[in-house]
């Protein structure tokens, strides 16, 4: 339809024709005749231009243009094959990194819940920062206080969890992460069932009978998404109960839970200490915002309850626990572990995508050096600025869209590994994919890159006549190029240097966690999970169990001791601490009595976990619930309370507030100190009971004389034979249980370290190449150095000086960018400054990746042909 | 624009060139020089279209519907490029001849008052 330029050429000459051939006929000679029919037509460019814009725009003109600039460029760049593949590879891992990172910081940060009015569910969370803890949980009469007080929550939904064993769905028993929740729970969170239904206010009570609904993940994944469970009754810890539904895909929070049963399926629920213990704190609280509430409004509120029913109870919140409430929105609350280090990963992406740019804007300078001559001749035949502007930028265009395509297809399995990673921090990350969002963040990168990189080279200027000197193909370098080219260089390594003492920092935190002394043997005890058992037996049943798995996996071959506790060091957490009273020990005036912390354990435990007794004895199988009470301290109890060492025979009692049964104890021995919460250590005061006076054993030590794992089936086999109803779970050394809790602290060093590699990698490369470049462009310096006498060697350690030199510069700008944003991030978060360590082990690196990558180059300097430079001008 | 006081034709008021070619065509199809003499034979040579005012004119007739072009042979069997009325461009054409006269109209009776139409 639309006439393209040449039927319009075609018009205006048929018109040329028709007009001269009129006046032909009236008798003008022809050659008259033409002229004056052109001198009618006035200038046919712009006739042809005036009927072109009838029918394209502006912008259509433009674009067209551009895309014939893009192919010209494409094909100019396919001549320069390795410099155009250099380009988009690295473009493609800036703008790939920051894709799959952005993806999944959307999902973790941006996205909503599934859960309806997702902004009007709140979590209520009760801290106690004095004792460093964030998350003190909710007790019974706690909740009950908030909830016959606030105005502000519509609807409260708790959850506990406990660990049930689980027997039915056609497999052995097994342990599962259960919640018990009332029958507002779900009702709150605002989900739906997948399959049958939820729990309700009907289930709530005593009298109800036992149901359990599962999670959407635990149903698809152990389950096989089965949909006849509904209906099917399961033993879930000491009774039976009916699994009544499936519950919709969902951010499970907290996030390992598997089934959701109510209060009934749990004695311990129905049970005088849950309901009526203000200290016995194991329940999770969300609230539903009443209509027309605010979550700030909610949060005053809820404060100040909370405040008044501090004051009203202070034997259940000791001062210096400074107990406080706060309230955030459940998508905050789940959010919030991965923030800091999401952010960090951002700016990470960030910091090698600016690498990735200087990087390419220096081949791209490099290449425009050696194409001056081509854009001066264009310049001279009447190219605009403007037209040598778009010609490199659709030279650019070409190469940033390439990288994007590339980047965006590697960020795709890039989004599988980040998700992954971050999901140890946040649930929500598991769910992220990569959707468009992420090709308009890779559009919008390669644009910007391609901008940049357009107007990093310079233009010939009119001023410049010798631009078009005959040395076709030589290389001429300004002093402003040079300039621009170090500075690209220095910013390479500036980023580079952030980036490794970010990635040195983390290892070296590794490293010291990996390795410091933890007071335990580590390699040869294997700790087992030996949950309460499914029939619900306990006291008796159970110290017969123990004891009786005690003696019989003592007596197998390769044993070298069994001992039982309640807490795995590093990962069970038990972190109740309690006060106890000391004999001769005065707290001073208004001095609260010590905390320490609670541990039941078995006779031998200290042999079996290698831990020595300093003073004393261990218990003993005489240390019954019949027999005198005792106990053992940790050394540092024995020193801050008893400094003169009479430890040993002194008395020491819980302190009454605490719930606990207050007898006097003696102390019977001191330990070595140990801390089962922190793989490094820090100060801890630990009281140690013999379980049968207090407590129950859910852990197995077994000490190994060869590899511990070897007497995995032995001890699984001896334990089903004494119970067949028993859950082994989780049979690992100490060694191995350190590695899993560091887990996090691995990737964290692997991911950083690995964006350090990338960014030094690709710093080694802009080095090189500046250097190169510049040793090109001084061949015939060289040359004439060489021949009035200057030794090879010296050359070579000019190069490499510069090397150095560029290398220090960055290493200094990346110093002062550091403290810069070190600083300004210091108002946001908190900031730890790295070590010395990991800032002179970057500097080193760098300094050396920069001698390396200066080699080549500097014996290429020193290797100049005299005649060849000489001649060559 | 630049034009010598002395030169007698008058310039086209803004947009009476779209309303004089669809005019034009009206006897029948036409190429671009032909409808540009024939504007110029019968307002007695007092209008000249420019041919970078015409070919724009013609074209964006054609792209509004109300015209359709052919190539085809001229009478001095030349290939020219001629240009016809549609149904929609007779339409245009009795619309704009209205408008023009109202216009025609409105304007004379400003400049020749009616000596006592008042009253």
């Amino acid at each position: 339809m639309r006439p393209d330029d040449r039927e319009l050429d075609d018009e205006i000459r048929s018109h040329l024709e028709i007009a001269t051939q009129e006046r032909v006929d009236r008798g003008e000679d022809p050659q008259s005749a033409r002229l004056a029919a052109l001198k009618e037509l006035g200038y046919i460019g712009a006739v042809r231009d005036s009927v072109h814009r009838v029918w394209y725009s502006r912008w259509y003109d433009a674009l067209m243009s551009l895309l014939q600039e893009m192919r010209i460029g494409l094909r100019s760049l396919l001549r320069t094959r390795g410099l155009a593949i250099t380009v988009v590879v690295t473009l493609a891992l800036g703008i790939g990194a920051n894709a799959a990172i952005f993806s999944v910081v959307r999902n973790v940060l941006l996205r909503p819940l599934v859960n309806r009015d997702a902004d009007r569910l709140i979590y209520i969370r009760q801290t106690a920062q004095g004792i460093g803890t964030e998350n003190f949980l909710f007790s019974m009469p706690e909740i009950g206080d908030l909830k016959s007080r606030a105005t502000a929550i519509s609807a409260f939904g708790d959850f506990s969890t406990v660990e049930f064993t689980l027997i039915g769905f056609g497999g052995g028993p097994r342990v599962v992460t259960a919640g018990v929740v009332n029958g507002t729970f779900f009702d709150v969170m605002g989900l739906r069932p997948a399959l049958g239904r939820l729990i309700n206010t009907g289930d709530d009570g005593p009298n109800a009978a036992p149901v359990a609904v599962l999670t959407h993940r635990f149903w698809t994944a152990v389950l096989h998404a089965d949909p006849s469970v509904v209906g099917q009754v399961i033993r879930l810890g000491p009774g039976n109960a009916t699994v009544v539904g499936v519950l919709e895909p969902s951010v499970p929070y907290p996030a390992e839970t598997q089934i959701i049963a109510n209060v009934v399926t749990s004695p311990h629920h129905l049970g005088a200490t849950m309901q009526h213990q203000r200290w016995h704190r194991m329940t999770e609280l969300f609230g539903r915002l009443a209509p027309g509430a605010t979550l700030e409004g909610a949060r005053a509120e809820l404060k100040a309850i909370h405040a008044s029913v501090v004051r009203a109870h202070p034997e259940s919140y000791a001062a210096g626990a400074r107990v406080g409430l706060d309230v955030r929105t459940l998508g905050d609350q789940l959010a919030s572990p991965a923030r800091t280090i999401l952010l960090l990963l951002l700016a990470a992406a960030a910091v090698i995508f600016v690498i990735a740019c200087s990087n390419v804007a220096n081949l791209i300078l490099g290449r425009s050096v050696r194409r001056e001559s081509e854009l001066a001749v264009r310049a001279a035949l009447g190219a605009s600025r403007g037209a040598l502007r778009r010609t490199l930028l659709a030279e650019s265009l070409v190469l940033c869209a390439a990288g994007a395509v590339l980047g965006v297809a590697l960020a795709r399995p890039l989004v599988a590994v980040i998700a992954r990673y971050a999901s140890r921090f946040s649930v929500r990350a598991l769910e992220a994919t990569l959707d468009s969002s992420v090709l308009w963040l890779g559009a919008g990168l390669a644009l910007a890159a391609a901008v940049l990189l357009a107007y990093v080279p310079r233009l010939p200027s009119s001023g410049r006549s010798n631009a078009l000197s005959p040395a076709v193909g030589g290389i001429r370098i300004t002093p402003g190029t040079n300039r621009r080219l170090k500075i690209f260089a220095i910013t390479q390594i500036a980023c580079s240097f952030l980036l490794l003492v970010g990635a040195g920092m983390l290892v070296a935190t590794l490293n010291v966690m990996s390795t410091a002394n933890t007071g335990y043997d580590m390699r040869q005890v294997l700790a087992v999970d030996v949950p309460p058992p499914a029939s619900g037996a306990a006291g008796e049943a159970t110290e017969n169990f123990f004891q009786e798995a005690t003696r019989r996996i003592g007596a197998l071959p390769g044993v070298d001791g069994v001992a039982s506790g309640m807490v795995v060091p590093w990962r069970d957490r038990f972190d109740f601490k309690m006060q106890f009273g000391f004999e001769g020990y005065q707290p001073a005036a208004g001095e609260e009595n010590p905390t320490c912390m609670t541990r039941p354990i078995s006779p031998r435990f200290f042999a079996v976990l290698g831990v020595p007794i300093v003073a004393g004895r261990d218990f003993t199988d005489l240390d019954r619930s019949d027999a005198e009470l005792v106990a053992i301290v940790s050394q540092s109890v024995a020193q801050r309370l008893f400094p003169n060492g009479e430890a040993v025979n002194r008395h020491l009692w819980f302190d009454s507030r605490s719930g606990l049964p207050s007898e006097k104890r003696r102390i019977v021995g001191i330990v070595a100190d140990v801390d089962d919460e922190n793989v490094v250590q820090v100060p801890t005061t630990t009281v140690y009971l013999p379980w049968q006076q207090l407590g129950e054993p859910s852990r197995l030590f077994v000490r190994a004389a060869g590899d511990p794992y070897s007497l995995v089936p032995a001890v699984t086999r001896t334990l089903r034979d004494i119970s067949a109803d028993q859950a082994i779970e989780r049979p690992t050394t100490l060694e191995d249980v350190r590695t899993q809790v560091l887990t996090p602290q691995r990737l964290n060093a692997f991911v950083f370290s690995a964006f350090g590699g990338i960014a030094l990698l690709i710093a080694v490369v802009g080095v090189a190449g500046v250097l190169a470049f510049s040793v090109a462009a001084r061949t015939r310096e060289f040359g004439i150095r060489l021949a009035v006498g200057c030794e090879p060697r010296q050359l070579r350690s000019l190069v490499l000086g510069q090397g150095v030199v560029i290398a220090t510069a960055g290493i200094l700008a990346g110093a002062f960018g550091g403290i810069v944003l070190g600083w300004v991030a210091s108002r946001v978060f908190d900031v730890r400054m790295p070590g010395v360590l990991p800032i002179g082990g970057a500097a080193a690196l760098l300094v050396a990746a920069a001698i390396l990558a200066s080699l080549l180059p500097a014996v290429r300097a020193s290797r100049v042909d005299v005649l060849e430079a000489l001649r060559s001008e | 624009m630049g034009k010598p006081p002395s030169d007698p034709r008058l310039d086209l008021l803004q947009g009476t060139l779209d309303m004089l070619v669809l005019r034009t065509l009206q006897w029948g199809p036409q190429h671009g020089h032909g409808i540009g003499q024939a504007i110029r034979r019968q307002s007695d040579e007092l209008l000249k279209v420019e041919t970078g005012s015409l070919y724009p004119a013609l074209h964006r007739l054609v792209k509004r519907g109300w015209l359709k072009s052919e190539w085809g042979v001229s009478e001095s069997n030349q290939k020219a490029k001629f240009y016809r009325l549609t149904a929609a461009g007779k339409a245009q054409l009795i619309r704009e001849q209205d408008r023009w006269s109202q216009l025609v109209h409105a304007i004379g009776r400003i400049m020749n008052p009616a000596p006592a139409s008042e009253d």
